[in-house]
């Protein structure tokens, strides 16, 4: 596998998973629910893993998390085995998939100090801890009320706190914007883009594709089990971009239309698509010097590459 | 560990406080259940009854009864119920061992439910009218009898861990126990007499009616007996708690699947 890993903030190695492998029996069948995993990741990355449902996102989060054992391969946390040595756990801190992560009956703040001194903290630094996290989030004003009072959003909030709580390096968000509203979405991206920046390492999985294309350095599209394909955003977003260019003009008459399209180019109504950066400026020479109501560039974005890349792959 | 325990503490006695209503009903039930039955005894058997301290004995063993009982079904519920709203494996993300985590737990709910059960028990012998004696050395064999508890308190949560559901061995051991806390084993002879030493609990039962409710001395020697009983049962409880683990590791299982 090549690395990808080139983190903002440096490069200090915060998690590396090598051939990771975990079959389920289900009955008399076994399926494969992940199938040699690698990856890594560096201080101030946010790697987003992307997958149709049942592709093996959280069995491999909770896998770097020391919840459920490998059949084979490896996980190292700032270089220690989550699953042999607890104390690793120090450097974690999660939020998992569709559950609440809370004591509901608890307030906001008093969850932040029980799972502060959970995670190995004294209580009187849980408790300044926990005051600076609302601070940050936003939630002071709802420190006294019990979680089960907040709304979906500010839960999520005080749930990604909890997970903030003992300073971990390395964050496991699963589905962190799952049921969210829009506001209470962007919220949650603002909140993990700082939390990338301070140099703490984040993998995420989502089903929303623009919220992956918005905050990840990196995706990770993984199905049936395996990675089918790891790279920087931007990256691929650009490979599967190709050059398409859309040229409108205000008028398009017949001769010139078949002018372009002899040199490659697609025409509709008074719409030129073409398909390769090279044939632009030919087009663009061909139609002077008629009125050109517009030149843009069409961008692939990850729905598209991510339905290719799992459906081709059925 | 202090830390932690005070922090168990802490969230315990916020949610008795925050929502007492369970433990009061719970308090009101137990008390009326024993009223009841003490009362139709005592119908059925005529005015001139003297249970004596026959009585004692089952006022004892009937607060032991509640005691023990919530000490087993503690880790297996709280197990249950957080995997059901999903901080279980937040538990299981701590740098300690899951089941110190628990202990810990357990026995702050324990202080919690101690101040209930003086309720339960003072209600009780003024209803009855009959005094218990508490004499001080009473804490070493119900440490011996907590310790069975926790041990099957383990064995228990280990069980909810594998199967996630226990509510239908509830009812069955519940009565065992019952069974367990007011048979008189330290009468029984021959065979009976060892299988009531390895019975677990029902030792130090034995020695703990002894001292409160016939005012007898303490007998180092059965309490030696039960203590040795009691970390016998402590230890194979700890060991199936943390085989469970590793086996709910294994398959996914620590939230529920
Ligand atoms: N504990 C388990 N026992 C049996 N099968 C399991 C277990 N956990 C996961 N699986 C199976 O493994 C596969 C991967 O599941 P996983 O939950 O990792 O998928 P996912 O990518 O998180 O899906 P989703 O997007 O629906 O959350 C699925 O086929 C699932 O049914
Ligand atoms: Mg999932």
């Amino acid at each position: 596998m090549i690395s990808l890993g080139v983190g903002k903030m440096g490069d200090q190695q915060i998690l590396q998973v090598e051939g990771l492998e975990k079959s389920y029996r289900i009955k008399k069948d076994w399926i494969r629910a992940v199938r040699s995993v690698s990856l890594d990741l560096s201080a101030g990355e946010v790697l987003a893993f992307l997958g149709p449902n049942g592709a093996g996102k959280t069995t491999s989060i909770k896998m770097m998390a020391g919840l459920v054992r490998p059949d084979g391969g490896k996980v190292r946390i700032l270089g220690g085995d989550p699953h042999r040595e607890a104390p690793v756990l120090r450097h974690v801190g999660a939020v998992l998939e569709g559950n609440r992560n809370l004591y509901w009956r608890l307030t906001p703040e008093e969850n932040l100090e029980y799972f502060g001194v959970l995670r190995g903290l004294s209580r009187r630094v849980a408790r300044s801890r926990g005051r600076e996290l609302l601070d940050r989030f936003e939630l002071s004003h709802k420190r006294n009320a019990v979680v089960q009072q907040l709304s979906r959003g500010m839960q999520q909030k005080v749930a990604i706190a909890v997970a903030l709580v003992h300073d971990p390096k390395l964050i496991l968000l699963d589905e962190p914007t799952l049921g969210l509203d829009v506001e209470a979405t962007m919220v949650v991206k603002r909140l993990v883009r700082e939390i990338a920046a301070e140099g703490r390492g984040i993998i995420l999985t989502t089903h929303q594709l623009d919220v992956a294309e918005e905050l990840s350095d990196r995706v990770a599209i993984i199905n049936q089990g395996s990675i089918v394909r790891m790279a920087r955003t931007q990256d691929l977003i650009a490979a599967f971009s190709g050059g398409l260019y859309e040229v409108v003009m205000e008028d398009l008459p017949e001769a010139i239309a078949e002018k372009v399209v002899a040199l490659g180019a697609l025409v509709e109504g008074n719409t030129i698509r073409v398909p390769e950066t090279d044939l632009l400026y030919g087009v663009l020479d061909i139609v002077r010097p008629g009125v050109i109501l517009s030149v843009s560039r069409q961008q692939a974005n990850l729905t598209d590459i991510f339905l290719e890349l799992v459906q081709g792959d059925r | 560990m202090l830390e932690q325990f005070l922090a168990e503490l802490k969230r315990a006695w916020i949610q008795f406080r925050r929502y007492p209503g369970e433990a009061i009903g719970g308090i009101f039930i137990i008390t009326s259940v024993f009223y009841g039955l003490f009362l139709s005894a005592k119908y059925i058997a005529g005015p001139g009854l003297n249970f004596g301290d026959r009585l004692d004995a089952v006022i004892v063993g009937y607060g032991l009864w509640t005691l023990v009982t919530f000490v087993l079904f503690d880790i297996a519920g709280n197990l249950q119920s957080e995997a059901q709203t999903g901080t279980l494996e937040q538990l299981f993300l701590s740098p300690w061992r899951a089941s110190r985590v628990f202990l810990l737990r357990a026995i702050a709910n324990l202080f919690v439910q101690m101040l209930l059960l003086s309720c339960i028990v003072t209600l009780i012998m003024t209803l009855t009218g009959r005094f218990l004696s508490f004499p001080i050395t009473l804490i070493l064999p119900l440490f011996a009898v907590l310790l069975g508890a926790y041990g099957l308190s383990f064995a228990m949560g280990a069980l909810s861990l594998l199967l996630k559901r226990v509510q239908q061995i509830i009812a069955i051991v519940q009565f065992t126990l019952l069974f367990l806390l007011t048979a008189p084993t330290e009468e029984w002879t021959g065979v009976g007499r060892i299988v009531g030493f390895l019975l677990p609990m029902s030792g130090g039962a034995g020695v703990l009616r002894d001292l409160m409710a016939r005012g007898g001395d303490l007998d180092w020697g059965r309490l030696g007996l039960a203590l040795l009983n009691g970390v016998v049962y402590f230890s194979l409880g700890l060991g199936l708690f943390g085989w469970a683990e590793r086996y709910a590791k294994r398959w996914g299982k620590l939230s529920g699947y």
